[in-house]
């Protein structure tokens, strides 16, 4: 091109060789395009199958079948002043041998007793609890009924099968059946799910506690892995000197990003149990353990963010008199914040998944009281998932889909904020 | 920002680290076996319902890694009490009496029935021990009949017993690791081991060869170790009909709709055959309680009460509900009985 | 007075002496020319008042509360009757939590007990006494330290570059925590791997070809071959990790590309969170999805070409840990690529080249280093990875590169032994120390490697 005299002696011109390839470079831009879009297209696809099939086995989570029971709260065993040593288990067998006055054997009342939870005494105690004034009258109550109950109503057991290979016997789904004519077994929205801590009966079982406990562990985990893996990719990118003590930090870093999340688990052990004698099963050494296993993930992919700065943007603002600190502090930092919240959400979320490591500090546990704070024993969802996974009772089964989905809700929630301060910093040069 | 974001950093982490010297405990601790916690969590969470004590907490670890944080001492960081599926074992107990663990009160709570199960639509299996020896030991007698051991030939079951189905050999099974592996080994293994004469003889001779040829499981493909998880067992044999599993009770109790349990010698692995003993394979669970912590830290004698109820263990309670076997009657008293009188372990026993 | 509220108020006093530093610096130069006289801007005379009441009063207050309560113990126990004095030192500990139970409110374990309650209340008494110290002490350093800098306050004192200091040493501290963790996990696993190393030789391990951690005790062996050999295991790992990587590197690229260089702001704003969501579902239902659908189906369509593939085919696992890790490359690498300055793009445009060619000529080259460190990342997560392998591709160790074929992976045989029920002494639970160990080393040196390999590139591109 910058010989002309070339072109105009040879017999081809420089504009017929780029005529002659335009097509086939045309031909590969289009390739290109709809090689990125595939990709794209890819990674949205497994995504959106995932989410079908959790959603698709854990939407009936939501529901629960309950059973209506007329109970006479007999004044005679209830003393509102000692209602602890009340007996409402009987109270609840008593109204539901009411309802079918035909059970007279001891086998099949058992049989029809294992129709509702073991929760319907808790729930008539907390009624009664909560209305003292009721002592003595009759009401009727909506309490759990047993998880095999549940199942059968939603459609997981098929009535069909052989009695022997059912859960429930011909009697008992006779019964159910009677119950659903009168219109006393219903499906409601499962309130249990979302306010109660963890239980072996499923239809008892919640994901409050294992909330709480994800929630507390996640905010010592981004307090302390943020400041710390943004300071750590300040340090070494922009202050570092160049020479072997830095090195070994990159390499130690870069390193530890690939070291298993449960020997990070074996060192929360060593460090913060045994050493610092922290309390066990604690959030609070959760989110230590977790802080160390983010933390290489955010200031790799924080130097990454500060490397991608361009270096007019650093010698501009030397030029007018800033020093170092203010020029990172006040342009560089700002430019390379989307980068970085991008490493730190995807390291937040690792934690926010993350089991193996848990299990070394005693967080894989079964704890039925909500935490209340950093130094309680608490779970985490992920834990709660892998122990529900675990379990035998088929209303299991829906109850980890579902709770994989509350764990998304958290994720898509903190991938919100992250979309927004993104695009609070996000410049383009 | 930074400034800003730099002191609350350090107030959560030293208004954490701060509380907790005042910090204290006032539940139970309970570390071990994945086996037992689904029986222990039950008893846990009716214990935490019916009394004023809080519930429990019961960590997953592992018999192994339970007896380890057990044995470390006493105090109020170690745990109280080690759910266990196989007995503590004499070294166990040493290391816990040199950490000054003196008395240990050993519980036992009841029988884990071991099935073999395979998918409702593919026909039952009626195995003997020595099949499943012949299936699945590394090295079998030559099938030419001399007493020596060849590396297992067999790749169908057919070929193990012309009466078993002309399938391929394909058994997901617990790894070396896992205590269900372990009494599987013993109690099915080792049986059907013995079931030759030269083998049999070997057991008196040359104990450790014996061990060697029945306690080795094939890794050439046939067997193939599965994990810890159960469920995971159970839906893998739902998608594949042609393999077996090996697992816990209650799990085949769960899915009785999709899993059919293989006939061991005759008996099915059904409740009442694996209570009474006539189905062979099961297995006693165990926990173990530091008799140094009743009484300091609140609800362990109440606990073990709980436990050793007839409304948790008996033949009617809720415990079997679970899967778990209940033990025969008079043992069950005599375990209540040493529940009540904190009776120690004889570290002889074992 | 708890420590939170004691915390609370010394922050709120470093912000006092924040203000107040900067009036003083405002006022030391009223009247003589304003804020420009100062040798630094006011802010950084506020900022050094702060840290000087704030660094000191921490450090007294995490040593005081270190402290606190083993002093108070010894002063409590030694109150109470000879009769519990003389127990052991660890039953003490059973007494101490009794008492700390009661002085909480908490449920204790047997019936109220004078002597137990009467060193509660002295307990308590301790307790609010020491808080009460500990308040006084904090607020006269914050005010000795607001005065002492009252009068030091100048124009020729050089704040800014004390504050700067100060950020500076936080900055290398923070690094620096790197290398405590690596310290820390060495010594974690280095014990029990010595231990284990004594019972199985070393090379046994490093050059072993079997992995059977079916056989505990060396004795009991089945022939001479050792059973911890630990190359299947790490053979298995690479394998599936570079599965993983041939699906994550393309795909992730390829988006990151397509969302940076051709789709319009509002696809990107949408789908790059989207896309991030992937690498947070939990590995739990990755592990699900693989093993019960992915597997299968990679099963069947291998029996219709007369393959014989395992159920538990690493494959498989390498599949849906490939589609895990995408987020790692196509994230990163997005912003990078974003971050490459327009003017570069734009020269290329303008010569005449096309999109693609400006992309693949000029942004990815720009962009390589930030692209290598997500690479490097995905890698590292492909490597670390537990529950997928855990539960799609088992346990057996075959030593084989086949990717039909069952492998298992080193975090696997970690959880495994780990969690079993074997005596936690055994070699075999040693073992997972040992392979931790191993692991960190093999990481190490590829680091190391790859140090220098991408150095070295970028130094021929500058």
């Amino acid at each position: 091109m910058n010989k002309p005299e070339n072109t105009t002696s040879g017999s081809v011109r420089t504009v017929d060789l780029v005529q002659k390839g335009l097509a086939r470079r045309y031909k590969a831009e289009k390739r290109f395009r709809r090689m990125g879009l595939c990709a794209i297209s890819f990674s949205l696809l497994c995504l959106a199958v995932l989410f079908i099939s959790i959603f698709g086995s854990g939407y009936s989570a939501f529901q629960q079948t309950v059973i209506e029971l007329d109970i006479v709260l007999d004044p005679s065993g209830l003393n509102p002043n000692n209602l602890a040593g009340a007996d409402f288990n009987g109270l609840v067998k008593t109204a539901l041998y009411n309802m079918f006055p035909e059970v007279k054997d001891r086998g099949e009342k058992k049989k029809l007793l294992s129709l509702l939870s073991s929760g319907a005494a808790y729930k008539l105690a907390d009624f009664v609890k909560a209305h003292p004034d009721r002592i003595g009258k009759a009401l009727s109550l909506w309490v759990p009924a047993d998880d095999d109950v549940d199942m059968l109503m939603k459609g997981h057991i098929n009535r069909n099968l052989p009695e022997t290979e059912r859960r429930l016997n011909d009697q008992q789904i006779s019964w159910i059946e009677a119950l659903e004519e009168q219109g006393k077994i219903k499906k409601k929205f499962n309130t249990t799910f979302f306010t109660a801590g963890d239980s072996r009966e499923p239809e008892l079982a919640g994901i409050w506690g294992a909330t709480c406990g994800s929630f507390y562990t996640l905010v010592i985990t981004l307090i302390l892995s943020f400041p710390i893996g943004v300071a750590a990719a300040v340090y070494l990118e922009e202050f570092a000197p160049k020479n072997r003590f830095t090195d070994i930090i990159e390499v130690n870093i870069n390193n530890l990003a690939a070291v298993p999340s449960i020997v990070f688990g074996l060192l929360g052990l060593a460090v913060f149990l045994n050493f610092f004698e922290l309390p066990r099963s604690s959030s609070l050494v959760g989110g230590l353990v977790l802080t160390l296993m983010t933390l290489p993930t955010i200031i790799i992919a924080g130097r990454a963010a500060l490397k991608s700065v361009p270096p007019s943007i650093r010698e501009a603002a030397l030029g007018v008199g800033a020093s170092k600190t203010q020029m990172v502090a006040h342009h560089v930092l700002p430019l390379a914040m989307p980068g970085m919240l991008t490493g730190t959400i995807i390291g937040m979320a690792r934690a926010l998944g993350e089991t193996a490591p848990l299990l070394m500090i005693g967080m894989v546990a079964f704890i039925v009281d909500i935490p209340g704070g950093f130094t309680d024993p608490s779970t985490a969802l992920p834990v709660q998932i892998f122990l529900w996974a675990d379990s035998p009772e088929r209303g299991f089964m829906e109850k980890t889909s579902a709770a994989i989905m509350v764990l998304l809700v958290f994720l898509v929630i903190m991938n919100s904020a992250a979309v927004y301060l993104r695009k609070k910093y996000e410049k383009r040069w | 920002m930074k400034k800003l974001l730099l002191s609350v950093l350090s107030l959560v982490f030293i208004a954490g680290v701060g509380n907790v010297g005042a910090e204290s405990r006032d539940y139970i601790s309970i570390v071990g076996s994945s086996t037992v916690y689904p029986f222990s969590t039950v008893v846990a969470e009716n214990f935490g319902k019916t009394t004023k004590f809080k519930t429990p907490k019961i960590e997953s670890t592992g018999s192994g890694g339970g007896h380890k944080l057990f044995g470390a001492g006493v105090g109020v960081q170690h745990p109280d009490i080690t759910n266990s599926s196989r007995r503590i074992q004499k070294s166990e107990v040493e290391t816990a009496m040199k950490n000054g663990i003196n008395e240990i009160v050993e519980i036992k709570i009841g029988y884990d029935g071991i099935v073999i199960a395979n998918s409702k639509k593919a026909k039952q299996f009626n195995l003997t021990r020595k099949d499943i020896f012949l299936a699945l030991a590394a090295n079998v007698p030559n099938p030419d009949g001399t007493p020596t051991v060849v590396p297992n030939p067999y790749k169908t079951w057919k070929d193990v017993n012309p009466e078993l189905p002309a399938m391929a050999i394909e058994v997901l099974g617990p790894p070396p690791t896992s205590g269900t592996r372990d009494a599987f080994v013993e109690l099915v293994m080792e049986t059907g081991g013995k079931k030759f004469e030269f083998i049999k003889a070997m057991e008196k001779a040359d104990g450790k060869q014996f061990k060697s040829i029945c306690h080795t499981v094939r890794e050439d493909g046939p067997y193939i170790e599965a994990g810890e998880n159960d469920n995971l067992i159970v839906q893998k044999l739902d998608a594949n009909p042609n393999a077996l599993g090996i697992f816990g009770f209650s799990f085949l109790d769960q899915n009785a709709d999709k899993l059919q349990g293989s006939v061991v010698e005759g008996v099915a692995p059904v409740f009442e055959a694996i209570a009474d003993g006539s189905y062979p394979v099961s297995r006693p669970l165990f926990f173990y309680v530091k008799k140094a912590h009743v009484d300091q830290i609140p609800g362990i004698r109440e606990y073990l009460k709980e436990f050793t109820s007839e409304k948790a263990w008996g033949d009617e309670g809720y415990l079997t509900d679970k899967g778990l076997i209940p033990m025969p009657a008079a043992e069950r008293k005599k375990y209540s009985d040493i529940a009540n009188n904190l009776t120690p372990l004889n570290a002889s026993d074992l | 007075m708890t420590p939170t509220y004691i915390l609370i108020i010394l922050l709120l006093l470093s912000t006092a002496g924040y203000y107040l530093g900067r009036r003083r610096a405002l006022a030391v130069v009223e009247g003589t020319g304003g804020p420009k006289v100062l040798h630094s801007r006011p802010v950084y005379y506020g900022a050094l008042t702060a840290l000087w009441c704030a660094v000191p009063t921490l450090f007294i207050f995490s040593f005081w509360l270190v402290c606190e309560s083993t002093v108070i113990t010894d002063m409590v126990l030694s109150k109470l009757p000879e009769t519990i004095q003389s127990l052991p030192a660890d039953r003490l500990n059973l007494v101490m939590n009794d008492i700390k139970n009661l002085v909480n409110g908490n449920i204790v374990s047997g019936e109220e007990n004078a002597d137990l309650q009467a060193a509660a209340d002295y307990y308590q008494y301790l307790r609010s006494l020491s808080q009460g110290a500990l308040f006084v002490l904090i607020s006269v350093i914050c005010i000795g330290a607001v005065s002492i800098l009252q009068n030091r306050i100048r124009p020729e004192l050089r704040a800014r570059n004390h504050v700067e200091r100060v950020i500076y040493y936080i900055l290398i501290a923070c690094s620096v925590l790197a290398i405590f963790t690596t310290i820390g996990i060495v010594l974690s696993v280095l014990y029990e791997s010595i231990r284990f190393f004594k019972i199985i030789p070393v090379q046994d391990f490093l050059f072993g070809l079997k992995w059977s951690p079916q056989t505990a005790i060396r004795a009991d062996q089945v022939g001479s071959s050792g059973a911890f050999g630990a190359i299947p295991v790490f053979i298995g790992t690479l394998l599936v990790s570079a599965i993983a990587m041939i699906v994550a590197v393309p795909v992730g690229l390829m988006s990151a590309i397509y969302l940076s260089e051709y789709a319009n702001r509002k696809f990107r704003a949408y789908a790059k969170p989207l896309l991030e969501i992937l690498a947070g579902i939990p590995t739990v239902v990755y592990g699900f999805f693989a093993a019960l659908v992915v597997a299968p189906v990679i099963r069947d369509s291998g029996a219709l070409m007369g393959l014989d593939i395992s159920s538990e085919s690493a494959m498989a696992a390498g599949l849906v840990m490939g589609v895990m890790i995408i987020p790692f490359v196509s994230s990163l690498s997005d912003d990078v690529i974003n971050a490459v300055p327009q003017a570069l793009r734009d020269g290329a445009l303008s010569l005449g080249s096309t999109q693609s060619e400006t992309i693949r000529h000029i942004v990815l080259p720009a962009a390589l280093p930030g692209i290598v460190g997500g690479v490097l990342l995905a890698v590292s997560r492909a490597i670390g990875e537990t529950m997928i392998v855990v539960m799609a591709a088992g346990l057996s160790a075959n030593l084989t590169l086949n990717p039909l074929k069952t492998v298992t992976t080193v975090t696997v045989q970690i959880v495994t032994l780990l969690v079993g029920d074997q005596e936690f002494d055994s070699p075999k639970t040693l073992a997972a120390f040992a392979l931790g160990l191993l692991l960190f080393v093999v990481t190490l040196i590829l680091n190391v490697i790859a140090l220098y390999v991408v150095r070295k590139y970028r130094e021929q591109y500058e």
